[in-house]
């Protein structure tokens, strides 16, 4: 029998076979090589086969059932090879899209990148994307962000503009949150705002997807019986995707792409791919809007710590004025009484001396000597007291509690019981602290003198617009609104009520510094003092 | 004559004081202490007292409560080496405030001057 064909020959040249091309030379030296790869497609080489069968050679039929499981099986590998690369690629972009999502944390840039990658036809390929957050504070589902052309000709624009530009991924994202961002958002605007949802309402069917964490294919929207008429004509498309995004078990919020313009079906693939898009998304958002909540805290703890350092550093210089001041305070009172005593003297003693007395001139010197250093005493005293500052914002409770501990001693041999409620996040308040101090032991010390048997005193503070409120409650004493409005006037004769000068003078002084003092008397449950103090500079006349 | 009593627990000031106010003429009795103030107090009718602030361990103020409480018609001038206590308000209860010094001049004008306002308000109850 002729052969026509060249497979049984060991060498070949290029001229006996024209299946083996430039590029495969060592074809013509590999009978076995060349026999796999060419002649099994080979029309020659099937006419050879076709003739041993004619011919009755028993080989040619078992031979001819390999060459057709062979076929089967390599057309099997070649789609299976085509699926690999296919899923080698989603990998590679997934990857790439991992890592620039990793590496963000930033909100807008994670969100731009998701629904570049989403839309873009290197991506997954969809033609609109609409991103939906979850806001916790307001239970809702929240439209945050579009994507996508609005009508054919916006996309044909888009998509003519981007093949022109033939740009990668991350630079589509960029482009996008430079120059897009805002104007897609507000494109959308309308739209977004209309796919809000409460997430209370467990029927919506975005609700029951983010519930149910698993995504959802849409298809048939406008006849689906879990579609509301109103999303559907919303998104004005027969069949959409649903993709939870869940980080941690925790709800993120959802993302909903479609192909409003193609109208190209979505496949279980591209729900497959988006699925695990998702995942990484979901996290970089997550971890994008705990970044922001934290650098919210930082600034918020780095304010806190400034203000910390301010209030230690004035404590320290506070603490050593009063240093200085019991220093000073020490001196006087071990100088001053020796100094005065020895001045005193030498005055009483110049007084009954003749002025022809020779020791005179001497008694003269200690006079003298006496006033002058009674001066430096003066300035000393003079110089401590003015290192106390004024005005300065000071904590309410440390307020209270230094004038409560101030009078601890008298109010308990009195008999009285002192309870002070603080207010929860009270501000600090711009006082005079040494003025407002003296003025509430004032109050509290002129309680001491109360009449009735109920010898309670409630102090608490709260917060309110135009600073802290303080109630000043005392049950002991028992007057008439009158005789309270009597004691608050300056000079009046007061003394029998056992309150003296103090209350008057306390209202004069505190309302001299904006700080309305008001007195409030009843007969039966005693007197209500309320002090507002200012928590602003400008507050203060 | 005008009776004053001198509370002070410095003894020399005590002699300091009685020597020039009885020059001035007036009946000086001391004390060198709250107790001791009482008691005195018990003695007779006095029409003023000149406190010190800072008795050893005890409070002239607490003494000048006392007094305004129970004497509320009888003045009490503060004296003390501490200038600082003219912004207390419990010190704001007493009716003249002077601090000490070797040049007794502003003492003595002081009580001049609460005795005669207590003079004056006796002749307008009168």
């Amino acid at each position: 029998m002729d052969l026509e064909c060249c497979w049984n020959r060991d060498v070949i040249t290029q001229a006996d076979c024209p299946k083996v091309v430039e590029g495969e030379e060592e074809l013509l030296v590999s009978k076995w090589q060349r026999n796999l790869e060419k002649c099994c497609e080979c029309p020659t080489f099937l006419n050879d086969l076709k003739q041993l069968r004619d011919d009755g050679n028993p080989l040619a039929p078992v031979l001819t059932g390999f060459l057709a499981e062979f076929r089967r099986q390599k057309s099997q590998i070649q789609s299976l090879v085509s699926f690999l690369d296919s899923k080698t690629l989603e990998i590679r972009f997934l990857h790439e899209l991992g890592s620039v999502l990793q590496s963000s944390v930033d909100l807008d840039e994670v969100l731009s990148v998701a629904l570049t990658a989403i839309t873009a036809g290197k991506g997954f390929g969809m033609n609109r994307a609409f991103l939906l957050l979850c806001d916790r504070q307001e239970g809702k589902l929240k439209g945050y962000l579009g994507l996508g052309p609005r009508n054919f000709e916006e996309a044909s624009q888009v998509w003519e503009e981007i093949a022109q530009n033939d740009m990668d991924l991350q630079t589509l994202a960029q482009n996008f949150r430079l120059n897009k961002l805002s104007s897609e958002r507000e494109k959308f605007h309308d739209v977004l705002e209309q796919l809000t949802v409460p997430l209370s309402n467990k029927e919506h069917i975005l609700v029951k997807a983010l519930d149910g964490k698993r995504p959802l294919l849409v298809e048939g929207a406008f006849q689906h019986p879990d579609v509301p008429p109103e999303l559907a004509n919303l998104l004005g498309v027969d069949a959409f995707m649903l993709m939870p995004l869940i980080s941690r078990n925790r709800r993120v919020g959802m993302i909903i792409a479609d192909n409003c313009i193609t109208q190209r079906a979505i496949t279980e693939e591209d729900m497959h791919s988006m699925e695990t898009f998702s995942f990484t998304v979901a996290f970089a958002i997550e971890r994008a809007s705990l970044y922001d909540k934290l650098q919210v805290e930082l600034e918020r703890v780095t304010e806190a710590g400034k203000k910390l350092k301010e209030q230690q550093e004035l404590i320290v210089r506070m603490e050593n004025m009063a240093l200085v001041g019991r220093i000073t305070s020490s001196i006087a009172h071990s100088v001053r009484n020796p100094l005065m005593i020895i001045g005193g003297f030498a005055r009483s003693m110049l007084k009954n001396s003749p002025a022809s007395d020779s020791k005179r001139t001497f008694i003269e010197s200690i006079v003298a000597e006496t006033r002058q250093l009674e001066g430096v005493l003066d300035e000393i005293l003079n110089y401590s007291d003015s290192l106390y500052p004024t005005r300065d914002f000071w904590d309410v409770n440390q307020l209270i509690e230094t004038a409560l501990h101030d009078t601890a001693d008298v109010l308990t041999s009195n008999g009285y019981a002192t309870v002070y409620s603080p207010g929860t996040d009270l501000p600090q308040v711009y006082i005079d602290f040494k003025l407002l101090s003296n003025c509430l032991k004032t109050v509290l010390h002129n309680d001491i003198s109360g009449i009735g048997t109920d010898l309670s005193i409630s102090i608490s503070s709260r917060r309110a617009d135009d600073g802290v409120i303080l109630n000043i409650e005392d049950r002991s004493r028992h007057l008439s609104q009158a005789e309270l409005d009597h004691l608050l006037v300056p000079f009046s004769e007061t003394r029998e009520l056992g309150a003296g000068l103090g209350l008057a003078l306390c209202k004069t002084m505190m309302e001299r510094q904006g700080i309305p003092f008001v007195a409030q008397a009843d007969l039966q449950d005693g007197i209500r003092y309320t002090i507002t103090l200012p928590t602003r500079k400008e507050e203060q006349t | 004559m005008s009776r004053l009593l001198v509370v002070d627990d410095e003894a020399n000031i005590r002699l300091l004081y009685s020597e020039e106010l009885k020059d001035e003429g007036y009946d000086v009795v001391t004390a060198a202490s709250s107790a001791e103030a009482i008691e005195k107090l018990q003695t007779g009718a006095f029409d003023l007292a000149v406190l010190d602030i800072k008795l050893k361990n005890e409070s002239g103020i607490e003494l000048l409560q006392k007094l305004v409480k129970e004497r509320h018609d009888m003045p009490v001038i503060l004296c003390s080496a501490f200038s600082c206590y003219k912004d207390d308000f419990s010190a704001w209860l007493a009716d003249g405030y002077v601090v000490k010094s070797g040049d007794l001049t502003e003492l003595k004008q002081e009580i001049s001057r609460v005795l005669a306002k207590k003079a004056q308000k006796v002749k307008a109850k009168v």
